[in-house]
C-alpha cells in the first residue's frame, strides 16, 4: 500500500528527531533508577522498539481511512474505559492498566489519538472563520466523555494530558470572542468547583504548595521544593551524569517518571537543559511546521492537534520541575519512562508522518 | 468533489498554526529564562541546600551516667538495647510496608501506622522507632531479610537498666519517652522525639548531669539512606556518674523490713542530712517504663489504690500522733509553761472543755514530769500542756520544728503536709478553731500532717539539739552540686530560739523510751545508745471508729517510730511508718532496731 513515491516522502528527519529523544531519555532513566529493581532503561528501550515498528505499521493505513472509521475507534476507547473502571485491576491506585503478556497498556493514553482523529473528522468539513455553537459542543462534550472516563480512574494527570488536543481544534477552528472568554469562565468554574468537590486531598495540597512550597517542606510542597533544589544545584554546567545527589540519594521523588527533567537539571546543569531544551524544540517545530505539506483540512488539523498535545505535556511537565505548575502527573512525552505514553506519542508522530508522505498523492 | 480538496483553501488555518508556534517559541524562551534564574542566578543557595541533602547528621545517642550508692556499689546502669526504626523515605508503598513490618516483628499494622503517624512532622529520613528492646531472634530475623525491608533499620542504644529491680525505685525514679509539652520547655530544649527521660525522682533531679552530650556522626548516604561513609564523628559523651548517700545493705534492710506492708522508711545522717535509706512501699519495676511501648501497664500503675509510684517518703501525708509530743514539750519548756519539775498525774483519763479524754493506758501512769511523759507517751500530761499553749504557738513551734515546710530534698514532688492554726480553718473550712482542736493537735491528732521525710529532719533536729539540716540523696562531699526542685521556692521559716537544755531533757526522754521501760524499747539495741519516740496515730475519726467496732472490725492505727543514735554525737536517724500497722510500740520500734543494729555492725 505504500508506493516508492510515498516511502521517498517519509520525513526521515522526524523519525530521526523522535528517536533522538527517545535515546536521550533512555540515557537519563538510566541514571535515575540504575540502582532500582526492575531493569528500566532495557524496558524502555524495548518499548521504543515496540513503538518504532507500530509507527511504520501505522504508516501503511492512509490517514484518511483511519479518520473514516475514527467514531468506531473512539467508541471502542469508550468501552474499554467504562469496562476498566468496573473490571480494572488496580495498579498504583489506578485501574488505568490492562494486562498484556509483557507489558502493561494503559488504554486512557491510546484514546488520544482516537480523540485526535475523530476531531480532525468532525472539523474537516468545516470552512466558517470561527466556530459555531453547535460544533464546538459537540466537539467539547466528545472529549469531556472520556476525561470523565478517565478522571474517574482516577488518574488527574492523564485526563489533564487529553484536553489539549480539543485546544488544538478549537485555536484551528478559530474562536471569536465570545467563545474564548465563556472557555475561560468555563475553566475557572470546573477547576473551582473541581477543587472543592473532586479533587483528592493529596492533589489540593499540591496545587496549595505550587504557591507557598515552603510552608510545609516536608509536606506536599517536599516534592516540589526536592526538585527544585535539583535543579538549581545543578548550577550551568551540572554536577555530571550519575552523580546527582538529589537524585542519585533518593530526595527526589518520581525520578524516573515524572520528575525525569529535574535529573537532567541536576546532573547536566543548565548547558544540560538548554540542549535538550533545543533538540526538543527541534522535533516541536518539524512538527509544527508539517501544518504546511499536508494536501487537505483533515491532515493540517492531525498534524497541530498532535503538535500541541505534545507541547502542551512537555511544558506542563517541565515547567513542574521547577514549581511553576501544579504536580499533576504528567510524565514528560518521549523522556519519562512510560510504555503507554511513549507508544502514543509515536502513533500520534505517525499520523503526521502518514499526513505528510501522502501530500502529492492524487486520490 | 474529492479532487477539489486538494486545492482548497487552507491558508487561514495555516497561519493559525504558525502564530501559535510562534507562541510555543516564546514559551521556549521563557522557559529558558526560567531555568536561567533558577540554575544560574540562584545556584547558592539551591547547591548549599542540596549539600544538606546529601550529607546526613545522625545523632548518637550518649549513656546516661550511672548511680552508685555510698560506697560505689552500681545500682543503675545501661545495657544495649535494639531498636527497629522505620525510614519513610524508603517505603515503596506506606501501607504495604506497615504490613511487612508489622507481620515480621509480629505486630499489628495499626500499631506501626499509629506510632509513625505520631512522628508525621518529623523528616522523611529521620527513622521512627517501631519497636525497641528486641530480642537476638528478632534481630536475626530482620538482619535475614536486610535487603528486602530497605525501610526498616535496626539501631543499637544504651538502654537504662536497674539490676536489683524495684530497688530503691522511688529515689531513682523512672525513665520514660519525652512528652511533646515537655519538648517545648527550655531544659529539654536540646532533646530528640523519643528520646527518654527522667520523670520523677533522682532521674528527674540530676537528668541535666546524668543525660550527657549526645555525639554526632556526619555520613554521606547512599540511594537507600545507607551509610556511604563518615565524614566527621564526635563521640558521645557519657553523662555524669552520681554517688547518692543511699548505703545499700540499710535500704535492702529497709525494703525488708517494708516487704508486703504500706509504708515507709527513712533513714538519715543527722550531722550532713545525708539520707542512707529511703524505702517507700509498694514499689515499682522502673525497668517496665523504659520501653516505649507498654504504656497500659504504667497507667495500671498509676491507677492501682496502693499508688506504688508514690514516694510515702515525701508525698505520704500522715498524722504524726505521739511522735508531736516531743514538739509540744520543747514549746513547753521555751515557753516557760512546764520545767523539768512540772508533774501532772495522770489517772487515764480527763474531761477537757466538757469532753472525756483518755490516755492510752487506761489504768494511768499516776504522777509525770515531762521526761517520763515522753518515756511513757502518757496523753494526759500533753493534754495539760495544750490547755496552758495557745494554737498559734503550736503551730509556730512545729514549723520552728520541720513541719509544714518542705525539707528541701534533692528529689521532685515534696508535699508540705499541714500545720494547722485558726487561720487556716477560717480560710479553708469558714470556721472558728475550737479549743477542743487544740487538744488534740497537742497529741498530734486533728488536722496536723506530716510526711515521713519531715518526721526524719525534725527527729535530726533534736538529735543535733537544734541544729537544722537539708536531707539530701546526693552524697555529700560528691563535688557535685546539690540541684533543687523548681518547686521549692525558699521560705522564710522561723528561727529556732530553743535552749540546748530542753532538747537536752526531751532527748533524755526519748533515751529512757527506748532503754528504761518506755514505749520505743523494742528499739534497744546493745552497745548503742538509741533514742527514740514511737506513735500510733489514729487514721479514723472517732465516729467512724465507733462505727467499726461495732461491726467487730479491727481498727488499726499507723504505727510510727522515730529515732535515732547515738544519743551523744549522733550519727543515724531512722524514721519508721507501717501503715495500719498497729501500735508504733509493737511494730515500728523492733523494725527500727534492726536497722539501728545493722548500721551499727556495719559502720562502728
Amino acid at each position: 500500500m505504500i508506493d516508492q513515491t510515498q516511502f521517498r516522502n517519509i520525513d526521515w528527519i522526524l523519525i530521526g528527531l523522535l528517536v533522538l529523544n527517545t535515546l536521550v531519555g533512555i540515557a537519563v532513566i538510566y541514571s535515575s533508577s540504575h540502582y532500582l529493581p526492575g531493569n528500566y532503561p532495557l524496558k524502555q528501550l524495548l518499548w521504543m522498539v515496540v513503538s518504532l515498528i507500530a509507527l511504520i505499521v501505522f504508516l501503511y493505513l492512509d490517514y484518511n481511512v483511519l479518520v473514516t472509521y475514527s467514531l468506531y475507534f473512539y467508541v471502542i476507547c469508550l468501552a474499554i474505559l467504562a469496562l476498566i473502571l468496573v473490571f480494572g485491576r488496580l495498579i498504583a491506585g489506578t485501574k488505568s492498566w490492562i494486562r498484556l503478556e509483557f507489558f502493561q497498556i494503559q488504554p486512557s493514553e491510546i484514546t488520544k489519538i482516537a480523540l485526535i482523529l475523530l476531531l480532525a473528522k468532525l472539523f474537516s468539513d468545516f470552512k466558517a472563520r470561527t466556530i459555531p455553537k453547535r460544533e464546538g459542543v459537540l466537539s467539547a462534550a466528545l472529549v469531556f466523555v472520556p476525561v470523565f472516563l478517565i478522571a474517574l480512574q482516577p488518574d488527574l494527570g492523564t485526563a489533564l494530558g487529553v484536553l489539549p488536543i480539543l485546544l488544538g481544534a478549537f485555536i484551528l477552528a478559530g474562536m471569536n470572542k465570545r467563545t474564548l472568554i465563556l472557555i475561560l469562565i468555563a475553566a475557572v468554574v470546573v477547576g473551582a468547583v473541581g477543587y472543592g468537590f473532586f479533587l483528592k486531598d493529596y492533589q489540593r495540597e499540591r496545587i496549595t504548595t505550587l504557591v507557598f512550597p515552603e510552608e510545609d517542606p516536608l509536606g506536599s510542597g517536599y516534592h516540589i521544593l526536592q526538585s527544585k533544589i535539583a535543579v538549581g544545584s545543578g548550577g550551568l554546567l551540572g554536577k555530571g551524569y550519575l552523580k546527582g545527589s538529589q537524585s542519585q540519594l533518593h530526595f527526589l521523588p518520581a525520578r524516573h517518571t515524572d520528575f525525569i527533567f529535574a535529573v537532567v537539571g541536576e546532573e547536566l546543569g543548565f548547558i544540560g537543559v538548554v540542549l535538550i531544551c533545543v533538540l526538543y524544540f527541534l522535533l516541536l517545530a518539524r512538527l509544527f511546521l508539517s501544518v504546511n505539506s499536508s494536501r487537505d483540512r483533515v491532515g493540517v488539523y492531525i498534524i497541530f492537534m498532535v503538535a500541541v498535545m505534545i507541547t502542551c505535556q512537555f511544558f506542563i511537565n517541565v515547567f513542574m520541575t521547577i514549581g511553576f505548575f501544579p504536580i499533576a502527573g504528567i510524565p514528560l512525552p518521549l523522556l519519562s519512562y512510560g510504555g503507554s505514553s511513549l507508544l502514543t506519542n509515536y502513533l500520534a508522530v505517525s499520523l503526521v508522518l502518514n499526513v505528510k508522505m501522502r501530500r502529492f498523492v492524487n486520490i | 468533489m474529492k479532487n477539489n480538496k486538494i486545492y482548497e483553501d487552507l491558508s487561514l488555518i495555516q497561519m493559525r498554526a504558525q502564530v501559535t508556534f510562534a507562541i510555543v517559541v516564546g514559551v521556549f524562551v521563557f522557559l529558558l529564562l526560567s531555568f536561567w534564574k533558577i540554575q544560574i542566578l540562584d545556584y547558592q543557595k539551591f547547591w548549599k541546600k542540596s549539600e544538606a541533602n546529601r550529607i546526613r547528621q545522625i545523632a548518637l545517642p550518649p549513656q546516661r551516667g550511672l548511680i552508685t550508692d555510698r560506697n560505689g556499689k552500681i545500682l543503675v546502669k545501661n545495657i544495649a538495647s535494639f531498636k527497629a526504626s522505620i525510614i519513610r523515605e524508603n517505603c515503596k508503598d506506606y501501607d504495604e510496608a506497615y504490613e511487612r513490618v508489622a507481620r515480621l516483628l509480629n505486630l499489628q499494622p495499626d500499631v506501626v501506622k499509629e506510632r509513625v503517624d505520631k512522628y508525621k512532622s518529623a523528616p522523611l529520613f529521620q527513622p521512627i522507632v517501631v519497636m525497641d528492646d528486641l530480642t537476638h531472634e528478632e534481630v536475626a530475623r530482620i538482619e535475614a531479610r536486610k535487603h528486602e525491608l530497605p525501610e526498616l533499620i535496626i539501631q543499637l542504644e544504651p538502654k537504662r537498666n536497674y539490676p536489683f529491680g524495684a530497688f530503691a525505685s522511688h529515689v531513682f525514679g523512672y525513665l520514660q519517652e519525652i512528652s511533646p509539652a515537655e519538648m517545648e520547655m527550655e531544659q529539654y530544649q536540646n532533646r530528640r522525639l523519643g528520646d527518654l527521660v527522667g520523670k520523677t525522682g533522682v532521674e528527674k533531679q540530676y537528668e541535666h548531669l546524668l543525660v550527657g552530650t549526645e555525639g554526632q556522626s556526619l555520613q554521606i548516604v547512599d540511594s537507600m539512606g545507607r551509610e556511604i561513609e563518615e565524614i566527621s564523628r564526635t563521640d558521645a559523651i557519657r553523662g555524669q556518674d552520681i554517688m547518692l548517700a543511699l548505703d545499700f545493705d540499710l535500704q535492702k534492710k529497709a525494703e525488708e523490713i517494708l516487704e508486703n506492708r504500706e509504708g515507709a522508711v527513712v533513714v538519715m545522717k543527722p550531722k550532713t542530712g545525708e539520707i542512707l535509706a529511703m524505702a517507700s512501699f509498694p514499689n515499682f519495676d522502673p525497668n517496665k517504663f523504659i520501653n516505649r511501648f507498654s504504656p497500659e501497664e504504667w497507667i495500671d500503675l498509676m491507677n492501682s489504690p496502693e499508688f506504688p509510684l508514690e514516694n510515702r517518703t515525701i508525698r505520704g501525708l500522715y498524722s504524726p500522733g505521739s511522735i508531736f509530743k516531743p514538739t509540744m514539750a520543747l514549746a513547753g519548756l521555751d515557753l516557760n509553761v512546764v520545767n523539768n519539775h512540772t508533774m501532772f498525774n495522770c489517772r487515764g483519763g480527763l474531761i477537757v472543755y466538757g469532753q472525756p479524754r483518755a490516755c492510752w493506758r487506761s489504768e494511768g501512769h499516776g504522777p509525770v514530769n515531762i521526761t517520763s511523759a515522753i518515756e511513757h507517751s502518757c496523753n494526759i500530761y500533753f493534754y495539760e500542756l495544750g490547755k496552758r499553749i495557745h494554737i498559734d504557738d503550736i503551730s509556730r513551734y512545729a514549723r520552728m520544728l520541720g513541719f509544714g515546710y518542705k525539707t528541701h530534698v534533692d528529689i521532685p514532688g515534696e508535699k508540705v503536709g499541714l500545720v494547722p492554726d485558726p487561720e487556716w480553718k477560717r480560710r479553708v473550712r469558714n470556721e472558728p478553731w475550737y479549743p477542743g482542736e487544740t487538744i488534740s493537735v497537742a497529741i498530734g491528732q486533728g488536722p496536723l500532717l506530716v510526711t515521713p521525710l519531715q518526721v526524719a529532719v525534725h527527729t535530726a533536729l533534736i538529735a543535733n539539739k537544734g541544729r537544722k539540716v537539708t536531707p539530701r540523696l546526693l552524697k555529700a562531699d560528691s563535688g557535685i552540686p546539690m540541684s533543687l526542685p523548681e518547686e521549692n521556692g525558699k521560705e522564710n521559716r522561723p528561727r529556732l530560739s530553743i535552749p540546748t537544755s530542753a532538747f537536752e531533757t526531751v532527748i533524755q526522754g526519748m533515751w529512757r523510751a527506748v532503754n528504761v521501760k518506755g514505749t520505743a524499747r523494742a528499739a534497744k539495741v546493745s552497745q548503742f545508745d538509741v533514742c527514740g519516740k514511737t506513735g500510733s496515730a489514729q487514721v479514723v475519726s472517732s465516729e467512724a471508729a465507733k462505727k467499726l467496732a461495732q461491726q467487730k472490725r479491727e481498727i488499726k492505727t499507723h504505727s510510727w517510730f522515730t529515732g535515732f543514735a547515738p544519743r551523744d554525737n549522733p550519727e543515724i536517724v531512722v524514721t519508721l511508718i507501717v501503715e495500719y500497722g498497729g501500735g508504733g510500740g509493737a511494730t515500728a520500734a523492733p523494725s527500727a532496731g534492726e536497722l539501728f543494729d545493722l548500721y551499727r555492725k556495719k559502720y562502728d
